[in-house]
């Protein structure tokens, strides 16, 4: 049931010359169980985040593999990815940039329910049941990406996702554009969240005591490696 | 002393489809060689207080009050007047300072450009300065740093070297606006040391408008907590941090990492239509009847600083 | 605030004038004083039975103006819409998916800007009988390329945000991502490209009547100038014959490009309170 990386390797290309591959990191290797939160530090520029995207689905690795419920997912059929595609979902750094600014939240959120499938009548049933998981009123659904702070938007993008109910979630640095105060409270809501669903996180920032606060098992990149604590 | 800068019931308020009241009468003074740290979330209004100070308000936005900068009153002084003190008198540094280098022009020229443009010394005068800026900064030689472009050094010299440019004229008041927000620790620490320095000499006072109490620890005299549009408290540094009055600063305290993250529940109230009462009253812990009937002044405390609180009394 | 009071009323004045020219092209059997059919004695000055005088034809010469309002309007944005939509089509797909697909669509762009487009239109008008389809369709079709670029750039820029990569997470299709998510966003840059797609379109529409490869049954501001030159309206110095569509030809692409200019610098403003 687990969500593990085998041997990991991501590079780009800068150009078409042999020898122009820039590496991210190589040969990584990690795995995030139920429920648990894997944190993942390192310096900006490190590789955290390209490794978050890497391990979610949404860039191809280089090398090595991506492995949900013990199968490849490059080896994957299509019910079989579009499981994975829903079961694992990412939050980014940028709260004023979690959103459609042409949309307003609501219909932001009514656009995954369509996609997934659920009825309409229900829709307004079940965006009423996630705004209460997520501490927030109903009436922030008519405005747009920026009539809203900065806390709420992180709030409302966390929602979105558990819309589908993932299993797991990749958190991309999702409180360092935050005050502090914010931050406390986003911290506690995702601790409750984990708590009532089961979800694992991979939780990913610069700030150590951010990390060690959120997660159980940690890890540091360091050139282009991955140093799990309590492994040598 | 006199002091470098003082806040006299000053107001701002933006006139757009809805009157935002982004500050409301806020008061605080400014010695030389101070460092006040201007501390309150996102909308608090700590950064429009900057900005007032430094001419840099949008048109419709509606100023009142007294801004008054070694003994001339700021608001009262056209835009001209206002253009010649910036960078020479007071200068302000933005968030991720070394985003406005620019990157063809190299660096030395970059740091002695202010000194050109208000005419206060030739060329070589120019870079004989900034090169005596690097020195003082502890960049030695000068000469391996001036002709760098921004590209050739890292981020967090070029943070160094911003700030330098900004001060090169050795200005009385400096405004820092969130200098540290989203920055890796690292660079944190070296932004907080390059504040340090240029303030150890006396002659600059320090405006620092953040969000992070952490930074405001390390290199603040004063603390002034600011929300929603008032300062809600005023104290010396040691005795902000050891026993914290009023209770939005105790809820800040208890949501850094040390204390645990503990968040203070709700969210700060909407610009467009402050509660009545006290502003806070609906997160506090200990709110009284009093507290949402009649909004509480800002008043001085046994020790000398100052509290917006009907508990605090 | 000075330039952009001074922005929106130029834009004012621009869209009231590109109005009087769509008011021409919609209904111009209401504002003309003569059918396009009705003669009278030819070669006329201007009188008060008819203000512009008349053609060699006896055709009123303000009643053709009127009428041929329709035809620059209809190639101009009939061409800037087929430029657009063939733009932001290669655009969108090469800047969504990279890769091979983006590095075959942009070498393709640069054959096409390579391709001359009156020299082309010459050829064709030689082999083909010249009407407004072939004008509209080859003019649409050669002048895509600095929109299909500009797309693609802002898409590779809206593609990176994190409401896209949201929507690639929860797994929407990606003609899905690019019809909600990316176009709304790029729809800025594109409003001006057409609008001045449509000026350019205009002015070649009109140097090409004016070459006589324009549709011959429809006499448009540009056939007009060039039968006034031809059929002896120049010798007699009839300016109140080959002036008049000048006029409106510069008028009517000047309005447009303003207003595309206004869009391209009027990018609306939100003040975010901190």
């Amino acid at each position: 049931m687990s969500l593990s990386a085998d041997r990991l390797a991501r590079a780009y290309r800068n150009g078409f010359l042999p020898g122009s591959r820039r590496t991210v990191f190589r040969d990584l290797s990690l795995t995030i169980r139920p429920g648990e939160t894997f944190g993942l530090m390192g310096n900006s520029g490190a590789g955290k985040s390209t490794l978050g995207r890497v391990i979610a689905g949404l860039e191809p690795p280089t090398a090595g593999r991506v492995c949900f419920h013990g199968r490849d997912t490059a080896l994957m059929n299509r019910s079989e990815y579009r499981a994975f595609r829903r079961s694992v979902q990412v939050m980014f750094q940028d709260p004023s940039a979690a959103f459609n600014p042409k949309k307003t939240i609501g219909t932001s959120y009514m656009e995954v329910l369509d996609l997934i499938g659920t009825p309409r009548p229900a829709q307004k049933a079940v965006i009423a049941g996630i705004l209460e998981s997520v501490g927030l009123s109903g009436e922030l659904l008519g405005r747009y990406p920026h009539q809203i702070s900065g806390g709420q938007s992180q709030r409302l993008a966390l929602g979105r996702i558990l819309l589908l109910d993932p299993e797991y979630i990749v958190l991309d640095e999702p409180t360092s554009a935050l005050d502090v105060s914010v931050q406390a409270q986003i911290l506690h809501l995702l601790k409750e969240l984990q708590s009532e669903r089961g979800i694992g996180y991979l939780f990913i920032s610069h700030d150590e005591a951010v990390v060690r606060f959120m997660a159980s098992r940690v890890g540091r990149i360091e050139d282009g490696r991955l140093v799990i604590e309590g492994e040598a | 002393m006199n002091p470098v800068l003082e806040i006299d019931a000053l107001s701002v308020t933006f006139c757009g489809k809805q009157a935002v009241h982004a500050v409301d009468r806020v008061s605080f003074s400014l010695g030389g060689g101070e460092v006040l740290a201007l501390v309150g979330e996102t909308g608090c209004g700590k950064s429009v207080i900057a900005h007032a100070v430094m001419g840099l308000l949008p048109g419709e936005a509606q100023v009142s009050g007294r801004i008054v900068f070694k003994g001339r009153d700021l608001l009262a002084l056209s835009e001209r007047e206002r253009s010649a003190m910036r960078g020479k008198d007071c200068a302000i540094v933005f968030q991720d300072p070394s985003r406005a280098l620019n990157p063809v022009h190299r660096i030395g020229r970059q740091i002695a450009e202010p000194v050109l443009i208000h005419g206060a010394g030739s060329r070589e005068e120019a870079h004989r300065r900034a090169a005596a800026l690097l020195e003082r900064m502890g960049l030695s030689p000068p000469g391996n740093y001036l002709p760098l472009y921004p590209c050739q050094s890292s981020g967090g010299m070029n943070q160094r070297f911003l700030i330098a440019a900004s001060t090169i004229l050795d200005p009385s008041l400096v405004i820092a606006d969130e200098p540290t927000k989203g920055l890796d620790p690292g660079r944190v620490h070296e932004v907080e040391d390059e504040l340090v320095r240029l303030t150890g000499g006396g002659r600059t006072a320090l405006l620092l408008i953040t969000h992070d109490l952490a930074v405001a620890r390390r290199i603040a005299d004063r603390i002034a907590v600011m929300y929603a549009g008032e300062i809600v408290e005023l104290a010396e540094n040691d005795a902000f941090f050891d026993r914290p009055s009023h209770p939005y600063s105790r809820g800040l305290l208890q949501s850094l990492p040390e204390h645990g993250f503990v968040p203070i529940p709700g969210s700060s109230p909407s610009p467009v239509s402050p509660p009545p009462g006290c502003r806070f009253q609906a997160r506090c812990r200990d709110g009284k009847a009093v507290c949402g009937g009649q909004h509480p002044d800002l008043v001085s405390a046994a020790d000398g600083r100052m509290v917006r609180c009907w508990q605090c009394r | 605030m000075r330039a952009m009071d001074a922005l929106k009323s130029t834009n004012r004045g621009a869209m009231a004038l590109l109005a009087v020219f769509l008011c021409m092209a919609a209904f111009p059997s209401l504002i003309a004083p003569y059918g396009p059919s009705e003669r009278s004695m030819p070669y006329q000055a201007p009188g008060p039975e008819h203000i512009l005088g008349t053609t060699n034809m006896g055709n009123d010469i303000l009643s053709e103006l009127i009428y041929g309002a329709r035809i620059s309007l209809l190639v101009g944005f009939a061409s800037a819409l087929m430029a657009t939509g063939i733009g932001l089509a290669v655009g969108l797909t090469a800047g969504y998916f990279r890769g091979a697909l983006d590095e075959v669509l942009m070498a393709f762009t640069d054959v096409v800007l390579i391709i001359p487009k009156i020299p082309l239109i010459i050829i064709l008008a030689a082999f083909l009988r010249p009407g407004v389809g072939i004008l509209i369709l080859v003019l649409g079709a050669l002048s895509w390329e600095s929109i299909a670029r500009v797309v693609r750039s802002k898409t590779l820029q809206v593609r990176e945000t994190g409401f896209v990569m949201s929507a690639r997470c929860m797994g929407f299709p990606p003609l899905r991502i690019m019809a909600s998510d990316i176009v709304p966003n790029i729809v800025h840059v594109v409003l001006p490209k057409f609008m001045l797609a449509t000026a350019a379109a205009m002015i070649s529409e009109a140097s090409l009547s004016f070459l006589g490869l324009g549709d011959p049954s429809m006499e448009s501001w540009g056939a007009m100038v060039s039968s006034a030159f031809t059929k002896g309206g120049f010798i007699r110095e009839m300016w109140w014959w080959y002036l008049p569509p000048g006029i409106c030809i510069t008028l009517c692409v000047l309005s447009v490009a303003a207003i595309g200019f206004a869009f391209e610098a009027g990018e609306g403003t939100t003040v975010r309170v901190e």
